[in-house]
Formats: structure tokens, C-alpha cells, sequence
């Protein structure tokens, strides 16, 4: 008992009272407001009870940003990790440009999201630099609208995603490898493991701290996707890019903000509901390795 | 062939789809910094050439057009001021958090994490801005930036500090010194290297964010370099190489940064997040 009147509470305080003022307040502000008809232009306050919700699920436009929302947070779950985990080997082995091939690999992802949507912006028109390129290499026919066919423009945002991020998550996958010890390497040569066993019976299990917080990561950063949509296409052609990000800064600027927050409210529950199961899931799967 | 030849084999193939891959990676970005050295007429081609003549002068130009220098400003002062915020106040709380072995230190962690998993509220965060009486302000903006971060800070500290042994403290304490003293002259320290993950990670998220900005900084003055880059994007729509200039000027910063502070990167995501 008395060494822990060694350690007293008030050096959280500072920490947890920019927290709860600046975070956690607004959101069980907004958990509050989210049954209310607020509105920008009016003072007064009137509960509707979960009028917000029925709304948004009868709104084609609503229905259609949740979905993106889940198909970007999806695919660039799925592409960063395969791709990350596969770099990761890839530069993990003993090869002589290793140290260049992951600073280049790394690099994208330090820069600005804006950054990058400018940049590939004019590449993705139809006849932009991609659509030439595949042509040129007589892959003409994989050529796309990629940002005005409304069919496939939040996975070409989900790619652009990708091709900047797989680096953060490749160096996560790098530490983790490296921290793996040789001698279960030299167990499995001598023991005769092919590639494909070695790599689902050592790497993978002995990767998992790392597979769960890059799976964590990647989820919850896909789910509050903004900057990305924001920039390449501005929610467009029509409404066929919008996410929750997008359609959240479009009720503050319609002046909705009853409507908005309660779309961010149901945001955070698809969040939440989501990511603790996984997280209890896979905790218990680390822990049983 | 012997097994080892067969794994220098090996290597070469990865090696060299590697190095092609890379190309995937490299060539938007060169065709964005040779584009910025362009004429406006020459950078419309987007493709990956080397420009026929030099055009620094799109640099004082975008300079002076997109008014980075006072953006630069701004961008340095909320970034640093919001990392050294939440550096002081995330290790403190993590060193009694991981050190105190209780139910509510444990409850305080989870509160802490929920904050990774939280999506912020950005409409009622603008409420409550209000109501403090400095919505629009940088001052609201540094505080909403060390908030957003606490939960990744906390995390990356806690798993850090777990690894340095109670002992080292304990001593301490016998000797007489104070908690404040324990926690500046031993761990502090004993994080540097944490710090400067924190720091580096904090830095490069809050330097490269639009959206706290575009929601919270009312005032053009008081912009950062990515939200006037996006403002000058729009205006300049058609001159191509100048907005690739203005491109390239806001992330020579975090590029400035990533060279020197590297090796602390990785160490710090192998301590906070594989062990952690």
C-alpha cells in the first residue's frame, strides 16, 4: 500500500483534463444533441427522439456514405496489411539496397494526405498519365474513369489510400519481424520446413502483436476516413464518393447539426462495436500463442 | 544447385521485383518535383521528364502568391506547442498509469484507449470551443491537437515505461527524493527516446492535417501550410507546376524532419507498438 502513495494521481490530471474537455466532453455532447433537431439558424431545442437515425437509413445519400465508408475502411484494411506484411518480408531479407528500398517504400506516408490526392488528382484523369501508362505497357484495356465513374471511385480513393499508407504499416510489420528470434529460422531450415510452412507456422503466429495493432490501426483510420475523399473528389461525381467524413462537414455547413452529430454518433457505435470484439479476439489469440 | 546459391538466387528476384516496385512509389513523386521546375505548359504533359529549363522562380512566386511564409509560422507554432503540450502531459500520466497497479489506474488506461477508437465530434468539439470563448483561435487549435493525441501518446509511453524496472524508482524513493524529482531526473531520462518517437509522430499528424483547420481556424492568417496549399490549389487550378512548387514547400519540413529523427521512428513503433 505505501508504495503506491508513491505514485500520486495529480500528474494524470493534466493529461485527462485536456482530454475529457477537448474529446470526451464534445462526445457525450453529441451523443446528447444526436436526439435533437438543432440547427444552426435556431435557438431552440426540441427532442426528437430517434427521428435522426430513422432519417439517415431512409436517405439514399446517407445510405450510400455509410456503405463507402465500410468499403474503404475494408479494402484499405486488407491492402495495407497483405501488403505491408509482404514488404516487410521482402526487406527483412538480406538484400543490398534494403535500407533505400524501405526509406522509399516508408516515404509517402510522411507526407500530407493533401499532398498526395493533389498530386495524383491530374493522374487519374481518363486521359491521365495511369490510363496512359497501362495503355503503354498494353494494358489498356485495365484503364478506368478512376475518379468519375461512380461505380468505382471510392476504390480508387481506397488505392490512392494504399499506395500512400502500406509504408507506415510496412515498418510496423519490419519491427515486429525483427524482433523475432533466428534461431526459430534455423530450427525450421534444419527441420526441412518449406517456405509456405515456415511462414504460417513462425512468422505469422510470432507477428501477431504486430498484425493487431496494424489491423487496429488501418480499421479505425479507414472508418474516420476524410482528408482522402475530401481532396480527390469532394464527395463527387454526384454524391457517389461521399463517407461519413464528408457528409459530416456538408450538415455543419448546411447548418444540420443535429443531423450531424448524429451521423457521428453512429460512426463511433460502428466503431466501437467493431473494433473491441476484434481487439478482445485477438488479445486472447495473442496471448494463447 | 547448393542450398545456398539457391538463396542468393532467391535474393537477387526479390531484390529486383522489389526495386521495380519501387518505381510505383517513386515516380509520382519525381513527377511532382521535376513538375514544380516546369513551365506551366510543360507540366501539363504529367509525365515523368526532366523540365528544359529550370524554373526556380515558381518557387518565389508560390512563396509570395500563397503567403507560406506566414503560414509556416503558424504551422510551427501550433505544431510545437501542441507536441510539447502532449509530450509533458501523456508520459506523466503514463508513468503513474503503468506504475499504480490499481482498478481505477487500469479503468483511466481504457479511458485513455477509447480514445484511439473514438471518432472525434467535430460539430459539438466547435460547441465547446464556444463556450471556452476561443473558437477560431490557434489557442483552441493547439489544445484540440494534444487532446487527439493523448490516447496514441499514452500508449506508446505506457508500453515504454512498463519496460523500465520499478526498482530504479524505489531507490529513489529511499534516498528521499520526491515524486516530481523521481520523474524528471529518472524516467525522463530513461524516455528520450520515446519523446522523440512522440514527438516526431505528433509533429508529422498535426503538420500534415486539413481538417482541424478547415473546421476550426476561421481565419486565412491563421492558416497552416496544407490548408493554404489546398486554397492555393484551388485558385491556381490551371498552373500545374506552381501548385506542385507549393507541394514540394509543404512537406520539406516533415521530409527535414524524417531524415534526422529516423532511427526513432522505428525504435519507438518496435517499443510502444510491438511489445507494447
Amino acid at each position: 500500500m505505501k508504495t503506491k502513495s508513491l505514485y500520486p494521481y495529480y500528474l494524470i490530471w493534466p493529461a485527462l483534463f485536456i482530454y475529457c474537455i477537448f474529446f470526451v466532453l464534445p462526445a457525450l455532447i453529441g451523443l446528447f444533441y444526436s436526439f435533437t433537431d438543432w440547427r444552426l439558424d435556431r435557438e431552440t431545442l426540441k427532442f426528437i427522439g430517434l427521428d435522426n437515425f430513422q432519417q439517415i437509413f431512409s436517405d439514399k445519400t446517407l445510405v450510400l456514405a455509410l456503405k463507402n465508408t465500410f468499403i474503404f475502411a475494408i479494402v484499405t484494411v486488407i491492402g495495407k496489411n497483405v501488403l505491408g506484411i509482404a514488404l516487410a518480408i521482402g526487406l527483412n531479407m538480406r538484400l543490398k539496397s534494403k535500407n533505400l528500398l524501405r526509406a522509399i517504400f516508408y516515404s509517402p506516408s510522411i507526407l500530407s494526405v493533401l499532398v498526395i490526392s493533389i498530386v495524383f488528382t491530374p493522374m487519374l484523369r481518363t486521359d491521365g498519365t495511369i490510363n496512359k501508362f497501362l495503355e503503354a505497357i498494353g494494358l489498356g484495356v485495365i484503364g478506368q474513369s478512376w475518379l468519375t465513374d461512380p461505380t468505382i471511385v471510392i476504390w480508387t480513393v481506397a488505392l490512392v489510400s494504399i499506395w500512400q499508407h502500406t509504408g507506415f504499416q510496412m515498418a510496423i510489420y519490419l519491427a515486429g519481424l525483427q524482433s523475432i528470434s533466428k534461431e526459430y529460422y534455423e530450427a525450421a531450415t534444419i527441420d526441412g520446413a518449406g517456405a509456405w510452412s515456415t511462414f504460417s507456422k513462425i512468422t505469422l503466429p510470432l507477428l501477431l502483436p504486430a498484425i493487431n495493432i496494424n489491423l487496429m490501426l488501418t480499421l479505425i483510420g479507414g472508418l474516420k476516413v476524410f482528408s482522402e475523399v475530401f481532396v480527390l473528389t469532394g464527395g463527387g461525381p454526384g454524391n457517389a464518393s461521399q463517407v461519413v467524413g464528408t457528409i459530416i462537414l456538408r450538415s455543419f455547413g448546411e447548418g444540420s447539426w443535429g443531423m450531424g452529430t448524429a451521423i457521428n454518433t453512429l460512426l463511433f457505435a460502428a466503431v466501437t462495436v467493431i473494433s473491441i470484439p476484434l481487439l478482445i479476439f485477438m488479445r486472447r489469440k495473442e496471448v494463447a500463442e | 544447385m547448393s542450398y545456398t546459391r539457391k538463396l542468393a538466387l532467391r535474393n537477387y528476384i526479390v531484390e529486383i521485383f522489389l526495386l521495380v516496385a519501387s518505381l510505383i512509389i517513386i515516380v509520382p513523386l519525381l513527377i511532382m518535383i521535376f513538375g514544380s521546375f516546369m513551365t506551366s505548359s510543360e507540366v501539363l504533359r504529367f509525365k515523368l521528364a526532366l523540365p528544359d529549363k529550370w524554373m526556380f522562380s515558381n518557387y518565389t512566386q508560390v512563396f509570395k502568391e500563397g503567403g507560406l511564409g506566414r503560414a509556416f509560422l503558424n504551422g510551427l507554432l501550433i505544431t510545437g506547442v501542441s507536441s510539447i503540450v502532449n509530450i509533458i502531459t501523456s508520459s506523466a500520466a503514463a508513468f503513474i498509469l503503468v506504475r499504480r497497479e490499481s482498478k481505477l489506474s487500469s479503468f483511466l488506461y481504457m479511458f485513455f484507449f477509447m480514445g484511439l477508437i473514438a471518432p472525434m465530434s467535430i460539430i459539438t468539439t466547435i460547441r465547446v470551443v464556444q463556450w471556452l470563448g476561443f473558437y477560431g483561435s490557434i489557442t483552441s487549435v493547439i489544445f484540440i491537437y494534444a487532446a487527439l493525441n493523448v490516447a496514441f501518446s499514452v500508449f506508446l509511453y505506457s508500453g515504454f515505461i512498463k519496460s523500465i524496472p520499478r526498482a530504479l524508482d524505489e531507490v529513489a524513493f529511499l534516498e528521499g527524493a520526491s515524486m516530481l524529482a523521481v520523474f524528471f531526473r529518472i524516467i525522463t531520462p530513461l524516455i528520450v527516446p520515446v519523446n522523440a518517437t512522440v514527438a516526431i509522430m505528433v509533429f508529422m499528424s498535426v503538420w500534415n492535417d486539413i481538417t482541424i483547420p478547415l473546421y476550426f481556424l476561421t481565419d486565412s492568417s491563421d492558416w497552416t501550410m496544407p490548408l493554404s496549399v489546398y486554397n492555393f490549389y484551388g485558385k491556381y487550378s490551371r498552373d500545374w507546376n506552381l501548385i506542385f512548387a507549393d507541394l514540394v514547400m509543404t512537406s520539406i519540413p516533415v521530409l527535414v524532419l524524417y531524415l534526422f529523427a529516423q532511427k526513432y521512428i522505428v525504435s519507438g513503433l518496435t517499443a510502444g507498438a510491438v511489445k507494447g
